[in-house]
């Protein structure tokens, strides 16, 4: 057993520390800063300075560079994903196609779908976002019924997508529609890449895309209306029909020790609630150490369980779906971090947001909540473990 | 990165396995659980230990021993766990460590060969309170694992220093109680001036710390085992005209159950690599996995029972092997209460400078030149 890194890896983690250091101004990193931004103008600054980040070579760790990308290792990608957190990097504007897309493309795109999607995603060029859940078709994504009929070279789209994480400031969708009515409803759907925007980027023809504002009072999710919008057969991805097994093939994928961030970010927010209750004169509560304590301990698992993704990874296991149980730790012990911060704060959580120290931990609290919905909700990751892990019958 | 069992590790695990599955099954510690003459100390378990080395598997090679580390221990334990075996090998087994890493030379000589051998059993008092006066112990311990068939024992005395002491008889006085729990037999042990030598370096620290992750492996062990096999049975049983396991009531709380025994089983091998590899974590990760694998085997154990219904409360059942093991595990070295006030303090003391990632990457670096 060896937890450490390779000499390359390290050397790797000293350059981009040291890139990372000069490249980001003091001021972004102090508490509660990009939250206290206009949000367009935040998300620009964080499209501009990653694509600086791209250019620097610092953009798809593990991909090869002929599509470019850096073809570093799994342990170059976890120290990556650690790095960006500690250093309070700004967060992808791209975080879909990052996850999701990319590996998908790498693993069954063909060799133009790799050429055309790769770099442009890694230089935000192109923004992505997920076209997969319906108004009724959530958990039940078999349901979906976005209308792809063929004409020529072309898939003719009528219907709706919703939810769509990043609808607003995308310019491409991959999606699922349904390009045949099967006996079997998972037969007849088809992974498709979907252009939202013209060249001049205004809307396509047939797009019409509304925001929707959440809890937390974003506008990072919307919907996405296709009206007779015309989408090349070129733009599938796998085979017509087939799409169930690549958004299946896509939904556990977790490369790499994808949860490292996650650890990384949420055991920072338990040492600033520790902070804030030192501040507030509640450490010393013997409910509030307890419960200090059983975060730490989730949170140290998660690390650990990470680690160990990340070994089998390197030894070229299948995880599968194994990022069922990944997704469950994570956003479950984020729900209880965040409920610890509002123990701590007391009433004083309402008015959180306009307080630089704690505007990141409500924050963060609000967006745990949607942690276990999206992604397939955490009832969902239970039916996958309980069915797919340990072969429990349907 | 490789936080994983190696090959022979894995090899290792699996002919423990192996093992445990023909020659002591469940049904086996049934036996042991249900004959009140029995003296808790299987000897077939003994036989195999002689001839595989188990006992002696940390100890040096020149003594006879196998000289792996921590890790194998908590192999042995875990499996030990997984299928409730009874016995006092894995008592042994920790207070050879002692003898390891506290004994002189001599000491080492005398003792360390037999245990290799399987011709001497050990244990460890760990509760109570004794004194050592002019080479004798004076003093009463409790909760000892295997006094009564241990040749030689190892007394926590008051001071934090630890002695050795062979029990005869009118100087140690062993009281054999009858515990909740089957697959153990705690005594109570007095001394009375009785004759002992005192081991020259203090262990007691490093011991207890090994003591902890020991036990956090065969809590792990009893969580998996339970878990698996309530899984098999809610495969099997039927109600209302379906699986029982199709219910969601049933399979969310078992894929619950399942992540956390996950969890329970990365930070008890994380556990024994920090300990045996000195890591500046040592101790946390210690307290993390005891902490994690208490709640978990008890949960797991609690489930148990609970998903097979009336047949899972009768005495014939595996349930309640699992369960009292379990609950026994979770109050031998620290509880879950303890180790998280260990951890809390841990935390707040490192707020800010809270271990990371890249940090615990670079300190082993570091720290192995």
């Amino acid at each position: 057993m060896d937890l450490r890194f390779s000499d390359a890896e390290e050397l790797f983690r000293a350059e981009f520390q040291q890139w990372l250091e000069e490249n980001i101004p003091t001021s972004w990193r102090a508490r509660g800063f990009w939250r206290s931004l206009e949000p367009e103008h935040a998300f620009e600054m964080r499209r501009e300075w990653e694509t600086k980040k791209a250019v620097a070579g610092y953009a798809g760790i593990q991909w090869p560079t002929e599509y470019g990308g850096r073809g570093g290792t799994p342990g170059m990608r976890a120290i990556y994903d650690v790095e960006m957190v500690r250093y309070r990097a700004p967060i992808t504007v791209n975080t879909l196609g990052l996850s999701f897309l990319g590996p998908t493309i790498m693993a069954l795109g063909t060799e133009q779908q790799k050429k055309d999607v790769i770099r442009p995603l890694l230089f935000n060029e192109v923004i992505w976002c997920q076209g997969f859940s319906e108004p009724n078709a959530g958990s039940d994504l078999a349901a979906l019924q976005l209308k792809a009929e063929l004409d020529g070279d072309c898939y003719v789209l009528n219907g709706q997508k919703i939810w769509t994480s990043y609808a607003m400031h995308a310019d491409k969708m991959f999606g699922l529609v349904r390009t045949s009515k099967e006996e079997n409803r998972h037969r007849g759907i088809t992974f498709l890449l979907i252009d939202l925007k013209k060249p001049d980027g205004t809307y396509a023809d047939g797009i019409e895309v509304r925001p929707l504002k959440q809890m937390n009072g974003a506008r990072d999710f919307g919907e996405v209306f296709f009206t007779d919008a015309h989408i090349p057969v070129a733009n599938v991805v796998g085979e017509p029909g087939n799409g169930w097994q690549v958004a299946m093939f896509l939904l556990s994928f977790e490369r790499g020790a994808s949860a490292l961030p996650q650890y990384q970010t949420f055991r920072r927010e338990l040492d600033d609630i520790i902070d804030l209750a030192r501040g507030m004169d509640r450490l010393e509560d013997p409910e509030i150490r307890d419960r200090i304590g059983r975060n730490v301990i989730e949170l140290e698992c998660l690390r650990l369980h990470c680690l160990h993704q990340l070994t089998e990874n390197e030894r070229g296991q299948n995880l599968g779906m194994n990022s069922s149980v990944t997704k469950l730790q994570w956003s479950e012990t984020h729900q209880d971090v965040g409920e610890l911060f509002t123990d701590v704060a007391g009433l004083h959580h309402q008015i959180a947001a306009g307080i630089d120290e704690t505007r990141d931990l409500l924050g963060s609290f609000m967006s745990s909540r949607s942690e276990t919905i999206w992604g397939g909700s955490s009832q969902i990751q239970r039916n996958i473990v309980a069915e797919q892990l340990l072969g429990l019958p349907k | 990165m490789f936080f994983t069992l190696d090959e022979d590790q894995r090899a290792m695990q699996t002919v423990l396995r192996d093992y445990l599955r023909a020659n002591f099954p469940i049904r086996a510690v049934h036996e042991v659980y249900d004959n009140e003459a029995h003296d808790g100390d299987p000897v077939e378990l003994w036989q195999a230990a002689r001839e595989s080395g188990w006992a002696a598997v940390m100890v040096d090679e020149q003594y006879g021993g196998l000289g792996l580390g921590l890790l194998e221990a908590a192999l042995i334990a875990r499996c030990w766990g997984e299928g409730c075996v009874p016995g006092s090998l894995l008592i042994t087994l920790l207070a050879t460590e002692a003898l390891r890493l506290g004994a002189s030379p001599a000491q080492k000589s005398e003792w360390l060969p037999r245990v290799a051998a399987g011709q001497a059993k050990l244990t460890l008092t760990t509760t109570g309170r004794a004194s050592f006066v002019g080479n004798t112990v004076t003093g009463e311990a409790t909760f000892v694992e295997y006094a009564h068939v241990a040749d030689l024992i190892v007394v926590s005395l008051s001071d934090g220093r630890l002695c050795l002491v062979r029990p005869t008889e009118p100087t140690t006085e062993i009281t054999t109680q009858d515990a909740l729990d089957r697959s153990t037999r705690f005594c109570t042990v007095r001394f009375d001036h009785a004759p002992a030598e005192c081991l020259p370096n203090d262990v007691m620290e490093e011991l207890t710390l090994r003591g902890t992750v020991l036990k956090a492996n065969d809590l792990a062990g009893i969580a998996r085992g339970a878990l698996t096999r309530t899984v098999d049975y809610v495969k099997t049983r039927q109600q209302f005209g379906k699986l029982v396991g199709s219910f969601q009531a049933i399979k969310h709380s078992l894929a619950d159950l399942h992540v956390a025994t996950t969890m329970a089983e990365h930070s008890s091998l994380y556990a024994a690599h920090a300990v045996e590899a000195a890591q500046g974590d040592r101790q946390f990760a210690a307290s993390v996995a005891k902490a994690k694998c208490n709640e978990t085997a008890r949960d797991v154990t609690a489930a148990m029972i609970q998903f097979h219904g009336g047949i899972g409360y009768t005495w014939e059942h595996d349930a309640h092997l699992f369960f009292k093991r379990a609950k026994r595990g979770e109050y031998q070295y620290g509880n879950t209460s303890f180790h998280r006030k260990q951890i809390t303090r841990t935390a707040i003391a490192g707020a800010r400078h809270a271990p990371t990632v890249s940090q615990v990457g670079q300190h082993v670096s570091a720290g192995r030149g």
